[in-house]
């Protein structure tokens, strides 16, 4: 009888509502697309602000190489996000601080030279 | 380790689809890629003797090189030198008088090139056997033709399957995280078929990851890296077309090339204790002309296939590229050619080598027995809701579905296999053997899935097991037999890596007969409700019958 006391209820509530949901389509979508975008960024951060600089010897191999990893290792761990439409947030306003820095340094060292 | 229930569950489905779609193009490659670990040897198996040539003393090949300039224009582009003799080389001088491109010509024609005993340039023409090389695109396409662009479009496909297969491998290892400890290299071998071979998928799978990992990828970068570094030129470098400044774009007359010993003392001095294997001479009319130069030294770990690489101007003998060269490669290119060595497991040798045939193949078995355990999963749940004392019927595309993974896998096995005898036997019929190679495997996957859909599973598996264990057989048979009876016009060498892949396919007619027996026993003593069954092929057979005198 305990269990019908509204706590209670509300309790469950929120416990179903942290278990994963399957969303395929939109979590495959934020890994598949997304996460390439966001892998691509973080690859281009690397290049600026890695060791050796932009224009190290051979270091836009390494970068390139770079891609591939960062893009499968988010897409295989998307379907951990709760929701499909939290998976599709998180990953945006990831690929927008990416980008956003990205830009950033490009602007400041650009300016630099 | 605990994981919670709702994590593995969406892992387990992802593991299943992920897995279902990409598998048995994954199997094709995974079979294709444990060859063309041996391309060298199977090549030197096939490659017909009565072209070659005599080699000449790496001192001659100046002299021939000086003939051939002078006579042959259509060499003074693009040819390529071999100063070592090898059974796949024809001569120690080969060039195409229609060359360029990086996909496979099969109808091209190459002139080769010696010198007689007198000094004097004697060529001929041939068309040359790219068994090894058609294998290699196998493995790079899974088989699938066709082109986008100027790439094969298998190999954007297997890139995709590249990515669902990093997947595949993320969620099995989520799934078995439970009970890791628990299942870990425990073989439960008894009456239950399938736990055995869970046990067998999950053991595989687990102590070859980091393979795994390294071949997926590797696979996804092969395939994208075109448009990867596209994407970084638009978005992440400066946009600055640092314009290829030309220079005075000065065509040189390919008669002026320093002669090929001076090169080859210099790469000695270069790379000391390495053989070099292969000079290919490009562009030389260009204002950009380039010998690449394979360097080989067993053990030491290169950015190709087999050799490393060095990058020479023809004319000055200045090093153009050395980041390709064991050794010398520097900060980021060397860890770029860790990544190329761990795909194509060129950094120890043949030990490596057999390791990493082994591992291919045992990437091929993940995926065979993947597809298996999901048929095995839906037969069970069917069982489960079914009534009881009933005999189960498969669905149909259950059945499709395991016809169409066995007959892909063996129809594969046995393709290649054919294709590869075929070299010999077709030889003196066959107006272009690349294209005999082309047919004949494609007939035999087709053959083999159009026989599993049509037989049924519980039969096909066994009798393609017996096909492909007879097709392995004939490869030694085909040297035993040209030994045996020189008239039949056939041919046999007999150094060590010719004779390593006679005796290796013989082990393998071995095992596949072997299986083959194991998989009749089944098919007439299984569950008969199982899609491997052989009763229900029959739908007048019932279970009640004497199941050891069951027709065949």
């Amino acid at each position: 009888m305990t269990n019908q006391s509204p706590g209670n209820a509300i309790r469950r509530k929120n416990r179903a509502s942290t278990k994963l949901q399957p969303d395929w389509w939109s979590k495959s979508f934020a890994g598949a697309v997304l996460g390439l975008t966001l892998a691509l960024a973080l690859a281009g951060l690397f290049a600026w602000v890695g060791p050796g600089g932009l224009y190290a010897p051979d270091k836009r191999q390494f970068v390139m190489w770079m891609i591939a990893p960062l893009w499968v290792t988010v897409f295989s761990l998307v379907y951990l996000i709760p929701t499909g439409k939290r998976a599709l947030l998180i990953l945006g306003g990831l690929n927008l601080l990416a980008f956003g820095l990205l830009f950033l340094v490009r602007f400041i060292s650009e300016g630099r030279v | 380790m605990k994981v919670r229930s709702d994590i593995l569950r969406i892992y387990r489905s992802l593991h299943t689809w992920v897995g279902i779609t990409s598998g048995l193009l994954l199997l094709v490659g995974f079979f294709a890629g444990a060859l063309t670990m041996f391309k060298q040897p199977m090549d030197r198996w096939i490659n017909p003797p009565e072209k070659r040539m005599p080699w000449i003393q790496e001192s001659s090949l100046d002299q021939l090189v000086a003939q051939v300039m002078e006579q042959y224009p259509s060499a003074r582009r693009e040819f390529t030198l071999y100063p070592i003799e090898r059974e796949d080389l024809s001569a120690p001088m080969v060039w195409t008088e229609t060359s360029g491109g990086r996909e496979l010509d099969l109808s091209a024609e190459q002139r080769i090139a010696s010198l007689d005993s007198n000094g004097n340039l004697k060529t001929d023409i041939q068309m040359p056997s790219r068994f090894g090389d058609l294998v290699d695109m196998l493995h790079r396409t899974g088989g699938i033709p066709g082109f986008t662009g100027d790439e094969y479009l298998g190999v954007y496909i297997l890139g995709i399957a590249g990515v669902l297969y990093f997947l595949a491998l993320i969620s099995g290892v989520i799934l078995l995280l439970p009970t890791l400890v628990k299942d870990f290299f425990a073989l439960r071998y008894g009456k239950n078929k399938k736990r055995f071979w869970l046990d067998s998928h999950n053991v595989v799978g687990i102590t070859s990851l980091p393979f795994h990992i390294v071949i997926s990828l590797t696979v996804i970068v092969f395939a994208f890296h075109g448009e990867f570094y596209e994407a970084l030129k638009e978005v992440v470098y400066p946009n600055q077309e640092r314009a290829q400044e030309m220079g005075e774009s000065q065509h040189r007359n390919p008669q002026d090339i320093l002669p090929p010993s001076q090169l080859l003392q210099k790469v000695r001095a270069e790379a000391p204790g390495f053989d070099v294997t292969e000079m290919l001479y490009m562009r030389l009319d260009s204002p950009r002309p380039l010998v690449r130069i394979a360097v080989y030294k067993p053990e030491e770990l290169v950015h190709g296939p087999v050799t490393g690489y060095v990058g020479v101007d023809p004319y000055s003998g200045e090093f153009l590229l050395t980041a390709m060269l064991p050794g010398k490669a520097e900060g980021w290119g060397a860890i770029v050619n860790y990544f190329f060595a761990l795909h194509f497991g060129s950094f120890g040798g043949s030990l490596v080598r057999w390791i990493y045939f082994f591992l291919g193949l045992s990437g091929a078995f993940l995926f065979y027995s993947g597809n298996l355990l999901w048929i095995e999963s839906r037969r069970k749940k069917l069982r489960k809701n079914a009534a009881p004392d009933t005999l189960v019927t498969q669905p149909r595309n259950l059945q499709w579905m395991a016809a169409i993974t066995v007959g892909a896998t063996f129809g594969c096995v046995i393709g290649v296999c054919l294709a590869m005898v075929s070299g010999k036997w077709m030889h003196a019929v066959s107006d272009n053997i690349n294209y005999t190679y082309v047919n004949i495997y494609y007939i035999c996957f087709a053959v083999a899935i159009a026989y599993a859909l049509w037989i049924g599973v519980g039969r096909a598996t066994w009798h393609l097991l017996l096909a492909s264990s007879l097709s392995c057989a004939l490869i030694p048979l085909t040297s035993f037999a040209s030994w045996l009876i020189p008239g039949l016009g056939l041919w046999a060498y007999t150094s060590l890596p010719v004779l390593m892949v006679d005796l290796t396919a013989a082990a393998f007619a071995v095992v596949l007969m072997f299986a083959a027996v194991r998989s009749r026993r089944r098919a007439f003593s299984g569950n008969t409700d199982s899609v491997w069954s052989a009763y229900k092929d029959k739908k007048s057979q019932a279970p009640g019958l004497d199941r050891k005198e069951f027709p065949i």
